[in-house]
């Protein structure tokens, strides 16, 4: 019996070590990313390579041997490609630009989506099924066949250059349309009739009863929609043509097509990037993996 | 009279369709229309002033040109070695959190989920450093007396450089896919097979397998679709070089519309990769779904 | 409760409201430019302040007009502008020629570049050297202002050269199995460790660059027929000389691995980075001689050299020639203003400013007549043999023909294709584009 725990103790430490490797080789890259973006300029391309930044080795014990200035010095070196960006490359505009467009798409989404959804999972009206399948049936389309007619379009509309030409084509994804409607499908329909004696309008069974009891629903939708539209970059790289309007991807592009050998700087820009959806995945963990198993149930 | 009854139905549905309205115009706007519209293109050679009709030259085109079978080549290549390895991650890396506690649990499906959450963009700048000629992999190569290898910049290499890619960044989506389905599995079947007398191993590859195959179908379906898109880290990598070694299908659409500036030939190669795709989905349900009904 | 889908609402066609830009009344010209040289000792120097400051001036002279830049970087900028051309959405005015590798003639046709005949006078049009004018010059029309004309060279690391006790070739000339011979010589292991630490020469292979491209001319190839209608690029002295080329990287063994790759940069670094210097040879456009000269970072003793004379008998290279498009307007009055703008940034004392910090040969007499090149023997070099130099084909899919042609060369590059097999299998991918 011992010898049979101790073996099963030993096989669940191997596991735990195999997993933790693997978890250390999948994040290998984020680090690697990183530590590029806050090494000094000069030890970079330094061989071996510095797998800490130098900065941040040296930082406190100068400062406790006293040495301040040139504590913070380095440091400030550590941070110059970082402080280039912001200067000089203006990376701020295709973060705020981000920012516009992954909000204003979301929220977009999550109303036109819910309302959508609800209707398909909840009301009986003439050609309800017709358009639902409609729209499932171009789920299937591959992204690429949209491309040119879209580009053209866009021209036409007169959104060309705009933010706008990266915010529409996301809100006709149809994919949230049909996890709400999944979604909203588990809503009791009994709820719905008591508000409907109760005088309630359509509108407020939809904003008072509907929206609140598919929170869970929204919550993951939105993250994903989000995460889609920050992470986009095929479709804004062709659309955005001034440095200004750029998104993050694509202006990371640029970075990457001018500074071909000035890997600190685009690793402080990739870095940047991935902040914030490194911080939403963290808070919002949960909504991320319940995402993913709403979205893949078929109906 | 007709009309009566039609504006009748209207008011009585007025509400429904109202709800509608807005999500059913951006879709008519922006996905319907531009579907319709990449079928006509297709068949012409749309110019900035003017539009010629070419009937089926785009295809044909298409189709006698080399180009089209490199790229496709290389993206079947892509695919056939990324997709599996994914699922075979997946599912190993999962088989094994699975039976952890809660905690652990959460922590490695985090860990494995994290780098996915970043742009493709952010990942191939991440690696086209890792794989520069005095980047961190020749590095680690060279501690073993190997290397260095021009990773990106040979045929031979360009192409598994960017599976590479494809294949370390983790299958987080796989992973967390396979636990909801492993954590559904009634336990009493589990039970059955212990008092059976059957190892872990036996038990996994009787009960686990069989009962997964719905998601090991659905990844496969998913990853094959992706796979036939991949398009970001090519561009960013290898710029599909060097020669055509690494052009995908979605890299030759985005050189024929965005480069070469022919939108009809990109509009017909595109019709052809949904073709291709729409193929291999139906070949793969044929497959993998036998006998459960998903 | 109705407020709140009000807001939501609101705030999707916000940004369809807002972010087109609101109509000024004022004019607005729009410029694409790419990045410039950097102001002299500042290394992190912006490389666009030459046209800010241009713009800056311009707008305080002509009050009510606003100027906006868009920055794009060289790789990008005929994409770029061809997906502009495509979405009918063009700039006011851009840095690019009329040689069919960005702007096809085919544009030119159909109207999208603006003839700018009208606003030289015949003593103006005097000032500009024949073959800059004709370099923009299209069935009679001058299609934008050339303000500049440059010219590929070898450069040459002289202190390598004297390490290793090599005679740079006297007056930059030198045959093919001179330029080998020295080659072998300059690729050495410093350190004894076995492995090579200076390599003769090297260079890359991308589509829109030639730096490479006249040793492929060197035994009296040509890519297209005299007349554009005919590709020859697979005739035996195209092969050749390919076949040379190729034999620098593997049979001489003189070339790193990593030449005929597209990495313009490193390729760069090795030569002219002060940590590295890796290189003793390569060939480069001659804007690198303004940033060899005085750029703290990649200041290097070094030379310029013409191309080896293979069995055309000659040397060869290859010439280019920059300037600025004025796009299609359909307002006249602001048409005269983008003239105004485009005239402004090309005149004589920019043109000579140009010479001095960015490494081009003015297309005005008047600019070359202040000496910009005087104590400055790598640019006098340089201009002999842009005297000589041949442009690339200029046919209105040449983007598209110059993309098959060098991704079928960094084959060979790589050991994977014979010259010929490569050469012929570019041939029959560029076919179509030469109807």
């Amino acid at each position: 019996m011992g010898l049979k725990t101790a073996f099963s103790n030993i096989a669940k430490v191997t596991v735990y070590l195999f997993l933790i490797l693997l978890a250390l080789l999948s994040l290998m890259p984020l680090y690697w990313m990183f530590v590029t973006a806050l090494q000094l300029p000069e030890q970079v391309f330094s061989i071996p390579p510095k797998f800490v930044p130098t900065a941040i080795i040296e930082f406190f014990p100068l400062i406790t041997s006293g040495e301040q200035a040139q504590a913070f010095f380095l440091l400030s070196e550590a941070f110059r490609s970082i402080k280039v960006l912001f200067t000089k490359v203006g990376l701020q505009h295709w973060f705020v630009n981000s920012l516009i467009v992954s909000v204003t798409a979301t929220l977009g989404v999550l109303l036109f989506d819910s309302m959508a959804g609800y209707v398909f999972a909840k009301k009986k009206f003439p050609g309800r099924d017709f358009i639902f399948w409609l729209m499932i049936s171009t789920m299937m389309i591959p992204g690429q066949v949209t491309l040119v007619p879209l580009f053209i379009l866009i021209g036409k509309l007169g959104l060309k250059n705009s933010l706008g030409a990266v915010i529409f084509p996301p809100l006709a994804m149809v994919f949230g349309v049909f996890l709400m409607r999944q979604y909203m499908k588990t809503i009791p329909s009994e709820l719905l009739e008591a508000a409907k004696i109760d005088g309630a309008s359509e509108i407020a069974i939809y904003w008072k009863v509907i929206m609140p009891l598919s929170k869970p629903a929204l919550a993951t939708l939105g993250i994903l929609t989000f995460m889609a539209v920050w992470n986009s970059f095929l479709w804004p790289l062709i659309i955005l043509n001034k440095d200004y309007l750029y998104t993050l991807p694509v202006g990371l592009k640029t970075l990457q097509d001018k500074n071909l050998v000035d890997y600190g700087l685009l690793m402080s820009g990739a870095s940047i990037s991935a902040i914030p959806m490194i911080l939403v995945f963290l808070f919002f963990q949960k909504y991320f993996i319940k995402g993913l198993t709403l979205g893949s149930v078929k109906g | 009279m007709i009309n009566i009854r039609l504006l009748k139905a209207i008011n009585k549905y007025k509400w429904d369709y109202l709800f509608l309205l807005p999500k059913f115009i951006l879709f008519l706007i922006f996905i319907a229309l531009p579907v319709l519209w990449a079928f006509v293109i297709a068949f012409q050679e749309y110019g900035i002033f003017e539009t010629i009709w070419t009937g089926l030259d785009n295809f044909i085109n298409t189709f006698t040109g080399d180009l089209f079978y490199i790229a496709l080549w290389n993206t079947l290549r892509y695919t056939i070695i990324v997709v599996p390895s994914q699922v075979i991650i997946a599912l190993i890396l999962a088989s094994l959190i699975n039976p952890l506690n809660r905690k652990a649990q959460v922590f490695f499906r985090g860990a494995f989920y994290l780098p996915t959450v970043t742009s493709v963009v952010v990942i191939a700048m991440t690696w086209r450093w890792m794989y520069n000629s005095k980047g961190l992999i020749n590095y680690l190569l060279s501690l073993f007396n190997l290397g260095p290898v021009n990773w990106l910049g040979s045929s031979d290499w360009a192409l598994i450089s960017i599976m590479l890619m494809s294949i370390i960044t983790p299958p987080g989506v796989g992973i967390i896919l396979y636990l909801a389905n492993m954590g559904s599995i009634p336990e009493s079947l589990f039970e059955a097979a212990r008092i059976d007398g059957a190892g872990k191993f036996k038990t996994w590859l009787k009960i686990t397998l069989p009962l997964v195959k719905p998601t090991t179908f659905y990844l496969t379906i998913l990853g094959t679709i992706g796979s036939f898109q991949v398009f970001t880290q090519v561009l960013l990598l290898t710029d599909g070089g060097p020669g055509y070694a690494t052009t995908t299908l979605v890299h030759l659409i985005y050189n024929s519309a965005f480069r070469d500036f022919d939108f009809g030939f990109a509009a017909a190669q595109a019709i052809i990769l949904f073709m291709v795709i729409l193929m291999f989905s139906l070949v793969q349900k044929k497959f993998l779904s036998s006998d459960i009904e998903y | 409760m109705k407020k709140l889908v009000l807001v939501l609402v609101g705030l999707v066609f916000f940004v369809m409201i807002l972010v087109p830009s609101v109509m000024a009344r004022d004019i607005k010209i729009t410029i694409w430019d790419a990045p410039r040289w950097r102001e002299q000792g500042n290394e992190d120097g912006d490389q666009f302040y030459w046209i800010k400051d241009r713009i800056a001036k311009f707008e305080e002279l002509h009050p009510g007009v606003k100027v906006e830049l868009v920055e794009v970087p060289w790789k990008e900028l005929g994409e770029k502008l061809n997906i502009a051309i495509a979405g009918r959405d063009w700039p006011d005015i851009a840095p690019v020629d009329i040689s069919g590798g960005t702007v096809k003639l085919k544009h030119l046709e159909q109207g999208v570049v603006e003839p700018l005949n009208s606003f030289f006078t015949e003593e103006e049009l005097a000032d500009f050297y024949s073959g800059a004018l004709e370099s923009y010059n299209y069935q009679g029309h001058l299609y934008g202002i050339p303000t500049s004309m440059t010219v590929h060279a070898l450069m040459l690391n002289l202190d390598l050269f004297q390490e290793r006790g090599v005679e740079p070739p006297k007056d930059g000339k030198w045959t093919w199995d001179q330029f080998v011979d020295k080659m072998k010589k300059l690729t050495f292991d410093r350190d004894g460790d076995g492995e090579i630490d200076v390599y003769g020469f090297s260079t890359y292979i991308l589509k829109g660059y030639y730096e490479a491209w006249p040793f492929f001319l060197m035994d009296g190839a040509r890519p297209l027929s005299p007349d554009n209608t005919t590709y020859t690029f697979d005739h035996p002295e195209a092969i050749s000389a390919v076949e040379k080329f190729a034999a620098l990287k593997f049979k001489h063994k003189v070339a790193p691995m990593e030449m005929g790759g597209a990495d313009v940069g490193g390729t760069f670094q090795a030569f002219a980075n002060k940590e590295q210097r890796t290189v003793a040879v390569q060939p480069w456009a001659s804007w690198a001689i303004a940033t060899l000269r005085t750029n703290e970072k990649y200041k290097t003793n070094f030379m310029v050299a013409e191309y080896p004379v293979g069995k055309s008998g000659k040397p060869v290279t290859i010439g280019g020639s920059g300037g600025f498009l004025v796009f299609k307007q359909s307002n006249p009055e602001k048409l005269k203003m983008v003239v105004e703008f485009a005239k402004f940034i090309t005149d004589t004392e920019q043109q000579y400013t140009f010479a001095v910090n960015y490494g081009t040969f003015p297309a005005r007499k008047s600019a070359q007549e202040m000496d910009p090149f005087k104590d400055n023997p790598q640019m006098q070099m340089a201009a002999k043999m842009l005297k000589d130099a041949i442009t690339v084909p200029r046919h209105t899919n040449w983007a598209q023909i110059d993309e098959r042609i060098q991704a079928q060369l960094q084959l060979v590059l790589n050991g994977e294709k014979t010259a010929e097999e490569a050469l012929k299998d570019a041939g029959k991918q560029l076919e179509r584009f030469l109807k």
